[in-house]
């Protein structure tokens, strides 16, 4: 387990911050975009991407000993382009291509259009099973890489997910940690309104997983309970991560209207002026 | 037409001896290892075989993410059930994600005969001819199915192929056979009419040019084994050479092997078709010979179609 000091963590939230600025940047020149997933998990990111991963490197992103990371939710691919780009895959001036004919960032990931991406996801309950797959073949590799996913909890609703869940432990996969952003909003509303997944742990722990809760902000709590995985040997990894919907933008936050934002030039002004108001806080 | 041999069984020595030449061959099963004659190969190489139940669009998932790692798996079931199921991650991990997957559809076609329509697949092939890059094979005989099955392996890229189950005579002698994915066989030459067969109908095709020979009629028999690509060149020349082209599939006469043909032959030299196989109807169940013959699948009743269609010489409906 790695344990955060407290200068790591206010680092950790001024990235969080810049990651925020560059969803905020991207939507802009679209229009429009899936915020809300994004910013739920902005610190899950920041964490992954700062903290946890092993041997990611922009200038060699297939290096076989990385660690992977899937974006299972890919409508969350907003924040997958913010971190790639801050950390040097690409450069940031493919931000104002978002949304334009033939754009390397389109509206969900396509690993053959930009450096970094692990899979194509957007059709939802795909990332699991590949992670799946990915974990297996890494087992029989003996290596010591680990597969990372977040998922949306909104997408818990697809059968393939169960499908990986009983695959993944039935395999064995202790080399596989996923992550749950329980944002609990999704397109029609509150997620337990529009089907109801609760008891959510005791789901996931009768498929033969091992299970914590986390606050889905909390850096050190993340970086803590990422690297303490896996849980228990020769079981994969679930963490439940409570969340707000588009976390740090005050009108959007904890909103099902966040889901998918189509912007007005006035919002935008406001949501800079509150993450600059953030980032001067934390002398960023 | 010689002995006749389980198309599953070739499949399975043909999947062991790929995993003899290649350390990174695997076979994914779906509660399906036995069904599909992959036990040899599980029993060779027991490392190699992950079981995972029945899970099929999963498993099409799964399989993506081990082809990330330079794993080839071969997914081998029950042909609906890695077709329609799990469509969308046959679109998406691996088409649109291209990896290096190889999916086989066993028992394709109407060779579940009595179990009916959930367990027949009559639309594989139209399914998977909308995925961009995805290769489709569907063998015509034993050997033909050994040779694609390690030109699939071979291949870089998504494979779907279709087999049988039905035992299939042999037609190809095994020590002269090439096969070349993409390349159609000319199994006669001919100037009248051009037959088209595919998969396990390509013997019946290949009986109903035996009879029309002996008629008199000079037919060309043309044997597509690579539905997607398709050979344009073999078969643009037999329309041009041969002005009338006749399609054999075990199979919907909509979106299959007939409607690349048909394609293909609207935008670059539209010739008159007739094309055999199931029309927009679920199969029916009975003994197999029975039920294809339902569908005019059987040698002479294919050699009937042709006899029709070259004694009108224009569309058999309208008369024009």
């Amino acid at each position: 387990m790695y344990k955060l000091t407290d200068a790591e963590e206010l680092e950790l939230k001024k990235r969080a911050v810049q990651l925020r600025k560059n969803v905020l940047a991207i939507i802009k020149a679209g229009d429009a975009g899936h915020i809300g997933g994004a910013l739920s998990a902005t610190e899950l990111m920041t964490a992954l991407y700062y903290k946890v991963l092993k041997n990611i490197d922009p200038k060699n992103p297939k290096r076989e000993d990385r660690d992977r990371f899937l974006m299972s939710a890919g409508h969350k691919c907003l924040i997958v382009y913010a971190v790639l780009a801050e950390l040097g895959f690409f450069s940031k001036d493919l931000f104002s291509t978002y949304f334009k004919l033939n754009s390397k960032l389109p509206g969900h990931p396509d690993m053959h259009k930009l450096p970094g991406i692990e899979s194509n996801t957007g059709s939802l309950g795909h990332g699991l099973p590949i992670a799946v797959g990915m974990a297996v073949g890494l087992n029989i590799d003996k290596s010591s890489s680990k597969v990372y996913v977040i998922m949306g909890d909104g997408e818990l609703g697809e059968g393939t997910n169960w499908e990986a869940a009983a695959a993944a432990s039935h395999h064995k996969t202790d080399n596989l940690v996923v992550m749950v952003d329980r944002n609990k909003f999704q397109l029609g509303g509150k997620t337990n309104d529009v089907m109801n997944f609760e008891p959510l742990a005791d789901k996931w722990k009768a498929f033969g997983w091992s299970t914590r809760s986390i606050d889905g902000h909390n850096l050190k709590e993340i970086v803590d309970t990422l690297t303490d995985a896996p849980f228990e040997k020769g079981k994969p990894s679930l963490i439940i991560c409570n969340t707000l919907k588009a976390k740090g933008i005050s009108f959007l936050q904890d909103t099902a209207a966040s889901h998918y934002w189509k912007v007005s030039p006035e919002q935008v002004v406001q949501a800079e002026k509150e993450l600059d108001a953030v980032a001067k806080e934390l002398g960023a | 037409m010689s002995d006749k041999k389980d198309p599953r069984k070739t499949f399975g020595e043909a999947l062991a001896e790929a995993g003899e030449k290649n350390s990174r061959v695997m076979a994914i099963s779906a509660d399906s290892s036995s069904g599909s004659q992959m036990t040899m190969f599980k029993n060779k190489f027991p490392e190699r075989h992950l079981e995972f139940g029945i899970m099929e669009p999963g498993i099409t998932g799964i399989c993506a993410g081990l082809a990330t790692t330079g794993k080839i798996p071969v997914f081998a079931t029950i042909a609906p059930f890695v077709t329609g199921r799990n469509f969308d991650q046959m679109k998406v991990d691996l088409g649109y994600m291209k990896q290096n997957v190889k999916v086989v559809g066993r028992c394709a076609g109407l060779s579940y005969y009595h179990l009916g329509p959930t367990h027949q697949s009559l639309e594989d092939v139209a399914l998977m001819r909308t995925i961009p890059g995805m290769t489709i094979l569907n063998p015509g005989d034993p050997v033909e199915i050994k040779a694609a099955t390690l030109a699939m392996i071979e291949h870089v890229g998504p494979v779907f192929m279709k087999i049988g189950s039905d035992p299939m005579p042999v037609l190809f002698d095994e020590s002269k056979y090439k096969f070349q994915l993409g390349k159609g066989i000319t199994m006669k030459e001919g100037s009248d009419i051009t037959i088209i067969g595919t998969g396990t109908v390509l013997c019946r095709a290949a009986e109903a040019a035996d009879i029309l020979e002996k008629e008199g009629v000079s037919v060309r028999l043309i044997n597509i084994h690579t539905i997607k690509p398709l050979d344009n060149e073999l078969i643009l020349k037999a329309a041009e050479e041969t002005g009338k082209i006749v399609t054999v599939e075990e199979h919907y006469t909509n979106g299959g092997l007939g409607g690349a043909v048909a394609e293909l032959l609207a935008q670059n030299c539209p010739t008159e078709m007739r094309m055999i196989g199931v029309n927009d109807q679920f199969g029916s169940n009975g003994p197999y010979d029975e039920l294809i013959g339902l569908y005019g699948l059987l040698g002479p009743q294919i050699a009937d179609t042709c006899r029709k269609f070259l004694a009108k010489g224009k569309c058999s409906c309208c008369g024009g």
